[in-house]
């Protein structure tokens, strides 16, 4: 293959990972972590197809696994997990910087990889923005008015609503579980004013699979106030999609979004010929 | 497991360097090395972690391994409509040829899971492969199909995933996350494995009668004993985990 090649890299040479390296060298690379325990590649593929479209637009890349996640080992330093998931995340950097020239970074995680780009967009100073999929939100007044209320117009939604509770708790051996700790919002909502403050990009798609914490676009807003507005922030609800995007047809609408986002806010200094 | 003891080595091999693979090498010279055939699809992404730990026992024991990626899956070059069976075939005699190059042995031996099975059992000529152990092999390439489709059927109505149900064209042409091609539904719905002539053991973990018509005089059948919940759709994205098949295959591989 011309544009990837694989790695092996880090602090004690104990990660793994893919790096798309275009002809030209740019000053953005992108960074793409585990979603959960799912190897670098992604659910479905989706981290393939995503670095893949972003390196056909001329951008470097990087989707590797954190240490003990997929082909990744430990390094022999003791360190708490948020700092291991630093370091890795610093290596990634150093890798790209090395191989295609990048001096800034996008981190794009999703669910528990979304938590880890919030963690090292708050504190590495080359990450320029970061796309977080199903990243943190939290319930608020106008969640549960928009969830209760209309089952109290309509009570046959709550037999429903009942109905379905039942299946679902009748399932937990065999449900996958999504859920990511979320620390307080207060900690949360200064974190991401600290990261605006700096001049990150972010960008925060969720899917319709966080519906059991966030039912509508503007509860970003309820959740962070004015930082829902700041010019840095773009906020989507890709509501028909499952947390994972299963379906083809809902990871291109994703990845289009996402390709769209980084043109407007890390336009390339020579994009590759057609 | 520290930096240490991971020597695996991440590349990409083969015409234009459009496979990638991971080389667990060993410390002495090995007279035998082992390729482990990946599955399809999510059966893929689902049993990456046990390959790796079956990788390493291998290595650990002394037995040259490498794994690697179809085209169109995984790490490999090409989309994943772009995955075709007799490609994989194709893909299963490179990586033969790549593990004997590397470790420097000329008897190679395989393990697949499910379709993974099914491909190294059907490349095993071509290949060369000495020996097999395959998991839960797919024999009937129809009956899978007629699996597959259900499953990705099932889809449109799961409230458990969606909010609202999703039209079909939104879940047709695909197999559990990933785009399927005509031609890799024609080449699977016309799928029969044949019984191979090399030694064959048969790790089944779900009792499936279509190994009492496959080959019994060819292969042997082991029993898990726990089941494996391959075509659970409310586990599709959890990941198969199995100790005792690391046991199972690794005892195998190392007595073939």
């Amino acid at each position: 293959m011309d544009v990837e090649r694989a790695f092996r890299f880090g602090r004690a040479g104990h990660l793994v990972g893919i790096a798309g390296l275009p002809p030209a060298a740019q000053d953005v690379g992108v960074i793409v972590l585990n979603a959960g325990l799912v190897h670098r590649i992604g659910p479905f593929r989706l981290h393939v197809e995503l670095t893949r479209r972003l390196n056909a637009c001329g951008y470097p890349s990087v989707r590797f696994d954190l240490s003990t996640l997929g082909d990744s080992g430990a390094s022999s330093a003791s360190e708490s997990r948020v700092q291991q998931v630093r370091a890795d995340i610093a290596d990634a950097m150093t890798l790209l910087r090395e191989q295609a020239g990048c001096t800034r970074f996008v981190l794009v995680g999703l669910c528990s990889g979304a938590e880890n780009a919030h963690r090292a967009a708050a504190t590495e100073a080359g990450v320029a923005g970061a796309i977080f999929l199903d990243g943190y939100a939290y319930r608020t007044v106008g969640f549960e008015v928009r969830r209760y209320l209309p089952l109290l117009l309509n009570p046959a939604r709550v037999g429903r609503l009942l109905a379905r509770r039942l299946r679902v708790s009748g399932w937990p051996a065999a449900a996958p579980s999504f859920s990511v700790a979320h620390p307080p919002r207060r900690q949360v909502r200064d974190e991401l004013a600290d990261m605006l403050d700096r001049g990150l990009k972010l960008y925060f798609i969720y899917s319709g699979g966080t519906n059991r914490y966030l039912n509508h676009r503007r509860q970003f807003r309820e959740c962070f106030g004015r930082l829902a507005v700041h010019p840095g922030v773009e906020v989507e609800r890709l509501e028909e999609t499952d947390h994972t995007y299963i379906l083809t047809g809902d990871r291109d609408m994703l990845l289009g979004r996402i390709e769209q986002w980084m043109d407007r806010h890390f336009p390339l200094s020579s994009r590759p010929s057609p | 497991m520290t930096a240490d003891a991971e020597t695996d080595v991440p590349f990409h091999f083969g015409a234009d360097a459009e496979l990638f693979g991971l080389y667990h090498p060993v410390a002495t010279p090995a007279t035998k090395a082992v390729l482990l055939c990946p599955p399809l699809g999510q059966d893929l992404i689902r049993c990456h972690r046990l390959y790796r730990q079956l990788a390493q026992a291998l290595a650990a024991a002394g037995l040259p391994v490498l794994r690697f990626d179809y085209y169109g899956s995984g790490d490999s070059a090409g989309r994943s409509a772009e995955l075709h069976w007799t490609r994989c075939l194709d893909d299963i005699v490179s990586a033969a040829t790549e593990l004997r190059a590397r470790s420097g042995c000329g008897r190679v031996l395989a393990f697949g899971a499910r379709m993974g099975g099914s491909a190294a059992i059907a490349s095993a000529a071509s290949a060369g492969l000495a020996a097999l152990v395959l998991w839960d092999p797919i024999v009937d390439g129809a009956a899978h199909v007629a699996q597959l489709d259900a499953m990705q059927d099932s889809l449109q109505h799961d409230t458990r995933r969606f909010l609202k149900p999703r039209t079909v064209a939104a879940i047709a042409n695909q197999w559990l996350g990933f785009d399927v091609s005509g031609e890799l539904r024609r080449q699977l719905l016309a799928l029969h494995i044949e019984p191979s002539s090399v030694p064959t053991w048969v790790v089944d973990s779900n009792g499936w009668p279509t190994w009492k018509a496959f080959g019994a005089s060819h292969a042997t059948t082991i029993a898990l004993h726990t089941r494996t919940p391959w075509d659970d759709p409310g586990r599709l994205e959890l990941a198969i985990q199995s100790h005792e098949l690391i046991r199972i295959a690794n005892d195998l591989l190392q007595g073939a």
